[in-house]
């Protein structure tokens, strides 16, 4: 009972008893200014390396990188932020989902970087990204870091020992009719989704099909178009590829890892953080896995999208808001330092300029002596769409995640179960559908 | 000293003393009760005031009932009230017999080990929330679960626990038996314990068998602590929030989602903390209400 009231007590209670006891005075005087800065692992391990060359070069800045944990976080941004900045660090590593959600609900929680000279770097990033970072009333409030564009990662022998070339494959209703004969010659699926949403919403896939179509669950103008044509196209094509019996049901712990190893997963539509994680996950299935761009929604679509970024911000009541500056752009707007952080955090840049680095053209063994990276870098030059995630992101997200719920396990029908979710997310957002 | 305060018409205290017979009770409970007014008070009343608002951060604006407006016309807020009710209606009446059906065994004057015993059965309450979370997890898995290979012994096929809508609320109902039904099994053995022996062996005089005793003697004699343990159990499940947390997330399509869940995701995920205050003040009335009914039923 305890556990349960106390529960409840933290959920009621929480921003304000937390209002009143965190925080930190900030400290005065000479010595060296300190700037704490909030990431996660390994991304953190890249930033913590590139944090120990930029004290060398800058002796009156100490850089504290803390390891705090996704998605922990997120509540620890969010309640330092309604606390009113106390206890919050100054340089803050925050993914594309969360960011208009902290611009839009804590105005002047995070610091316009114009003021600091942010907005010179514009077009040093991949295409699609600025838009992301800035707020409805223009300014600047991150600096793209990471970058995921999705991919293909396909199993070449799985491919072969069904007589499919995977060149072949340009649109998703090729993938699924290759997924049919993958399932009937090799007993593989052709993806795998967590269909119940047991243990969080598995949209990834979904949303890339969207944003591949240049659409998302709002649009620019913060409208819902949860139920629009691309949705609707996005989600009828989960609902064939399920009805085809090649869907794998990832629900429950390791249960993706475990049909990998088995074999039973032909292609993970995963994005660029996965040419560093499978090598990881899988060492011994080493030369197996190929990638590619994947196919398009519709022929001759567009086979790019960005599934997510993740970006530095400054608290906007930092104290030390030009010394955290200089760190972020030390960090994130040169070539070799951002390069360093990819090679021991993994965080595939997203400042352009790093990708001309030999390490993105280099062939790699366990893909088969594929330059598995130079598909992401093609997919980026090639140039996404922006992704509007907006300040309502994380509800829309459960919204879309119940509608894929009940088109996967109840056979609803694609349209129905979105125009049902997008009218709720209106409902509840207030926000108008579009069109 | 105390000879003249004893006389108060001729108090002439020589100095002023801080503490006097009169506010020293005052003066002890004060610790507590400003510990109370920090830290339970003022946040219900301005949950209140919260309630009452939207926007976050600095950016609050008064919208007087607006929110609560909203959480009549939300089909989420009815569909975890639903649920909430649901697993109510079906768990506790399940734990709170099996409760004390333990408790009785427990009081058994033939059972061996029984300090041993008891620690195990109270185990459970005491395990915190990530451990139970993940053994549950493993517990319930559909393919290499425990449970569905124990069932499978009996032919049962795979059970999917955690993806079914309809499996994953007695899912729920599993693991909270599972963490609670020790937590009132050691209330109801101290309520055994305190039943006077001498009602038992005048009955057994009397000629009363086993069942007969239970009936006429343990039930009305426990009949304060089972009400103690439906209000309890009551209040506790209305705001369950830890086992559909760590095990569905509230899914699949929202078939587990209870009150405090949908309070956190709209507080702590979706930043609404506005509508996240009015969705506690709604759940404080329904629990007030439900305790105020059960009191009342006792009275009876």
């Amino acid at each position: 009972m305890i556990n349960r009231r106390g529960a409840l007590a933290l959920a009621l209670t929480a921003t304000l008893a937390l209002a009143a006891c965190g925080g930190e005075a900030p400290e005065k005087g000479g010595g060296p200014v300190k700037i704490t800065v909030w990431s996660w692992k390994p991304a953190s391990d890249g930033l913590a390396a590139v944090a120990k060359d930029f004290e060398r070069t800058h002796p009156g800045i100490k850089v504290d990188v803390q390891a705090v944990g996704n998605p922990a976080i997120w509540d620890k941004i969010t309640i330092a932020m309604a606390a009113g900045g106390k206890g919050l660090a100054d340089v803050l590593h925050i993914g594309v989902d969360y960011l208009p959600g902290y611009m839009d609900k804590f105005p002047g929680g995070l610091a316009d970087l114009r003021k600091l000279g942010g907005d010179t770097y514009k077009d040093a990033f991949a295409k699609g990204l600025w838009p992301t970072v800035t707020g409805k009333d223009g300014g600047v409030y991150a600096m793209p870091w990471e970058v995921n564009p999705v991919g293909f990662f396909y199993r070449a022998d799985l491919f072969e020992k069904a007589g499919i070339d995977p060149e072949k494959i340009r649109t998703w209703d090729d993938a699924i009719e290759a997924g049919k004969t993958l399932k009937e010659k090799t007993g593989a699926f052709l993806i795998g989704l967590n269909k119940p949403a047991a243990g969080g919403a598995d949209m990834d896939f979904f949303q890339s099909l969207l944003q591949q179509q240049g659409a998302f669950y709002f649009n620019q103008q913060g409208e819902v178009t949860l139920s629009s044509p691309p949705a609707v196209q996005a989600m009828t094509l989960v609902k064939k590829m399920n009805d085809a019996g090649i869907v794998a049901d990832t629900s429950g712990e390791n249960t993706t890892k475990q049909l990998i190893s088995g074999g039973k997963l032909a292609v993970l539509p995963w994005a660029a953080w996965a040419v560093s994680y499978i090598p990881e996950m899988r060492p011994e299935q080493k030369g197996l896995w190929r990638v590619m761009q994947p196919p398009a929604t519709t022929a001759g679509g567009k086979r790019t999208a960005i599934v997510n970024s993740t970006h530095l911000s400054i608290s906007g009541t930092s104290p030390h808001q030009s010394e955290a500056f200089k760190f972020v752009e030390y960090a994130l707007t040169k070539p070799e330092v951002v390069t360093k952080a990819f090679k021991e955090g993994g965080v595939f840049p997203a400042l352009t300029a790093a990708h001309s680095d030999p390490a993105f053209a280099a062939p790699q063994p366990y893909f088969g002596d594929q330059p598995a990276l130079k598909t992401f870098v093609d997919a980026l030059a090639e140039g996404a769409d922006a992704t509007y995630y907006s300040g309502d992101y994380a509800r829309a997200l459960k919204i879309a995640s119940d509608a894929q719920t009940k088109v996967l396990l109840k056979g609803a029908d694609p349209a129905a179960a979105l125009t049902e979710a997008a009218t709720l997310l209106s409902q509840q957002t207030n926000r108008r559908l579009a069109g | 000293m105390t000879l003249t305060l004893s006389r108060p018409r001729r108090m002439t205290v020589p100095r002023r003393s801080f503490v006097t017979k009169r506010n020293i009770p005052y003066l002890l409970v004060l610790p507590a009760l400003l510990g109370f007014l920090v830290f339970k008070a003022y946040p219900i009343l301005a949950a209140m005031y919260i309630s009452l608002t939207t926007g976050a951060g600095g950016a609050r604006s008064f919208v007087g009932l607006d929110n609560y407006v909203r959480l009549v016309n939300d089909p989420l807020f009815w569909t975890s009230l639903w649920n909430t009710g649901l697993i109510l209606v079906v768990q506790v009446p399940i734990m709170l017999l099996f409760a004390l059906l333990l408790a009785l065994g427990l009081n058994s004057p033939l059972v061996r080990l029984r300090g041993l015993w008891r620690l195990g059965v109270f185990m459970p309450s005491l395990t915190g929330l990530v451990a139970y979370g993940v053994m549950f997890s493993v517990i319930l898995r559909k393919d290499a679960g425990l449970l569905n290979w124990l069932l499978s012994l009996f032919g049962v096929d795979p059970i999917d626990w955690l993806g079914s809508p309809f499996w994953a609320r007695i899912a729920i109902v599993i693991a909270l038996t599972w963490h609670y039904t020790g937590y009132n099994a050691v209330i109801y053995l101290a309520g055994l314990q305190s039943i006077p022996k001498d009602l038992y062996e005048a009955a057994m005089v009397d000629g009363a068998g086993s069942v007969r005793r239970f009936w006429s003697i343990t039930v009305p004699q426990l009949r304060p602590i089972l009400l103690l343990t439906v209000v309890l159990s009551t209040i506790g499940t209305l705001q369950l929030f830890d086992e559909p947390f760590v095990l569905t997330g509230g899914g699949p399509d929202n078939s587990t989602l209870t009150i405090s869940l949908y309070l956190y995701q709209n507080g702590f995920r979706y930043f609404d903390f506005g509508y996240a205050a009015a969705i506690a003040y709604a759940l404080t009335l329904i629990v007030a209400g439900f305790g105020i009914a059960q009191m009342r039923m006792q009275k009876r």
